[in-house]
């Protein structure tokens, strides 16, 4: 393969996985799904009941790869039939929206009903605002997951299948919008009552933010905050790992000898040392801007 | 009728190497720094998911990049390689992009509370938890020990990847491919369960108390990854 089509390929693959990381992780806290739900979920039985969709289908990486899967084998099917790539893939992605989208109304209703003992109301205009944009951004994801399953099959000749790199590529993607994207999503917008940066301590389990920036708020008020940094870097991250993965065999071409794999082995080895030594100054850089939580006693009582 | 003695024969040296693999990566699993949910909530030191799924999710992107290497070369050393640098690259871009949200969106410095002195940079790490938590972030004593687990993880999957597509059979290669890398991910996720049990949901890496435990786990790993090396090893030689 000529070097240029294969970096050419590669930034596609790259800015098709971005989107997807983005709208992976903003599909997660629209429904609230994944850990964070934790809260949601405890939310009523301590006596604060909401307005937030609370659904948790399944771990995030095992729900991704379903939606994946389903997509992927579906677009496979209509693939070999011969429909065009175009629209085998997107029927494959409406159809892994649907079926996520039905998931997600039995997942919601019966999270909710169970509260019915803490007061807890199932709100059915919820449902009704919420589904099809969860329906949406799992459209989304899927789709441009296959878009980069199928150009790593086709152009940079991966040997899996469609539907199993769909799979891998949605379990990872699901495990890395669960890692980065949440946190935003868990560790602040639901938490906004208590200081910025002072740490969430755990006696405030359950005592999530209800009031939204007008009226009370719900789950699109939530992806809202998030756009504005959980998805864009929860995008970031899985955009870096499928792009510098693939990368690094596409600039030294594997395919030309092993001296050359070995090459783009020691390059991915270089990859990791720089983002441990940008991990260390972020680590220093933190500890600087914001300091110890307390004083160390010994010093206390040496003064 | 199938062989079975004569293909488990014949494939015996695939079956210590699955099942090396196996513990491979019930070992790395330990190495990954997971908080679970009470790392969401930047209540725990570690990366805000399940062990299993972090580990399947870096694993399973050293798959992919052994599956590639695999489709050109012969040689087994540059397969695992390969795989380990996927996983590596992986876990280390989710690790710093969960720090970048633990540090400039949620606010706390990366920090352990399971020792008072971070035994790679000596920093002190005790005064920076805030109140109420088990830490938060992953400090470098963690980030190391995740690109070890990666590596770890990575070469074990294409360990187990590269022993099951080598075992002789009348099948084509490209079905072969399938077959070999659905049974690669499950033995990934056997094997990434397995010590789930002694990580009890939070693990800072190797130098947290509860990575002691990894003996226990390899074994457990050695024995279930034996018996799935078995099935393996038939349904690919009976095909």
């Amino acid at each position: 393969m000529e070097p240029l089509t294969g970096m050419g390929v590669m930034a596609l693959i790259g800015a098709a996985a971005t989107i997807a990381g983005a709208s992976e992780d903003l599909e997660s806290d629209v429904g609230s799904q994944s850990n964070p739900n934790s809260q949601v979920q405890l939310a009523p039985q301590m006596m604060y009941p909401h307005r937030i969709f609370n659904k948790a289908v399944s771990g995030e990486p095992p729900s991704n790869a379903l939606m994946c899967t389903i997509g992927g084998t579906v677009a496979s099917v209509l693939m070999s039939s011969g429909t065009s790539i175009v629209l085998a893939l997107t029927i494959g992605a409406i159809l892994a929206a649907a079926v996520h989208g039905t998931f997600s109304v039995s997942a919601h209703l019966g999270r909710s009903a169970s509260q019915k003992r803490f007061k807890q109301p199932v709100y059915l205009d919820i449902i009704r605002s919420h589904v099809p944009v969860i329906m949406g951004y799992s459209f989304i994801t899927t789709f441009c997951i296959l878009v980069v399953s199928y150009l790593m099959i086709t152009v940079l000749q991966h040997p899996f299948p469609l539907p199993l790199l769909a799979f891998i590529w949605g379990i990872t993607v699901g495990a890395i919008g669960s890692s980065t994207g949440d946190v935003h999503y868990g560790a602040e917008r639901e938490f906004q009552n208590v200081e910025f940066g002072s740490g969430l301590n755990a006696a405030n389990s359950g005592n999530i933010v209800r009031k939204a920036e007008s009226g009370l708020r719900n789950g699109i008020d939530n992806s809202w905050f998030c756009a504005k940094f959980g998805g864009p870097v929860t995008g970031i991250a899985f955009g870096m790992t499928v792009f510098l993965s693939g990368w690094i065999t596409v600039v030294f071409d594997t395919t030309k000898g092993d001296a050359l794999g070995w090459a783009s082995v020691i390059a991915g080895a270089i990859i990791v040392l720089v983002l441990i030594i940008w991990n260390r100054n972020i680590e220093v850089a933190a500890r600087n801007a914001y300091g110890p939580y307390k004083e160390d006693e010994k010093a206390e009582v040496a003064a | 009728m199938i062989d079975i003695a004569g293909i488990l024969t014949a494939n015996i040296l695939n079956i210590v190497l699955i099942t090396l693999g196996g513990a491979l990566i019930s070992l790395a699993v330990h190495f990954v720094p997971v908080g679970g949910a009470p790392a969401a909530m930047a209540q725990a030191t570690g990366v805000g998911t399940g062990t299993v799924q972090l580990a399947a999710g870096a694993g399973l992107t050293g798959l992919v990049t052994a599956g590639a290497m695999m489709n050109v070369t012969d040689s087994m050393l540059l397969v695992l390689a390969s795989g380990a640098v996927g996983a590596m690259i992986m876990i280390s871009v989710t690790m710093i992009v969960g720090q970048w949200v633990y540090v400039y969106g949620v606010g706390c410095p990366p920090v352990s509370a399971k020792v008072k002195y971070d035994p790679i940079t000596k920093d002190r790490q005790d005064l920076y938890v805030s109140q109420g938590t088990e830490g938060h972030g992953i400090p470098t004593v963690s980030f190391v020990s995740g690109v070890i687990g990666g590596a770890l993880g990575g070469i074990g999957g294409g360990l187990v990847y590269y022993s099951l597509l080598i075992i002789e059979n009348v099948a084509p290669t490209t079905e072969i491919v399938g077959i070999a890398a659905i049974f690669a991910i499950g033995i990934f996720f056997v094997n990434s369960v397995i010590p789930s049990y002694n990580i009890g949901g939070t693990i800072e890496g190797f130098h947290d108390p509860k990575f002691r435990r990894v003996p226990k786990a390899i074994l457990s790993s050695l024995v279930v990854t034996f018996l799935t090396a078995i099935m393996g090893v038939l349904a690919i030689g009976g095909l």
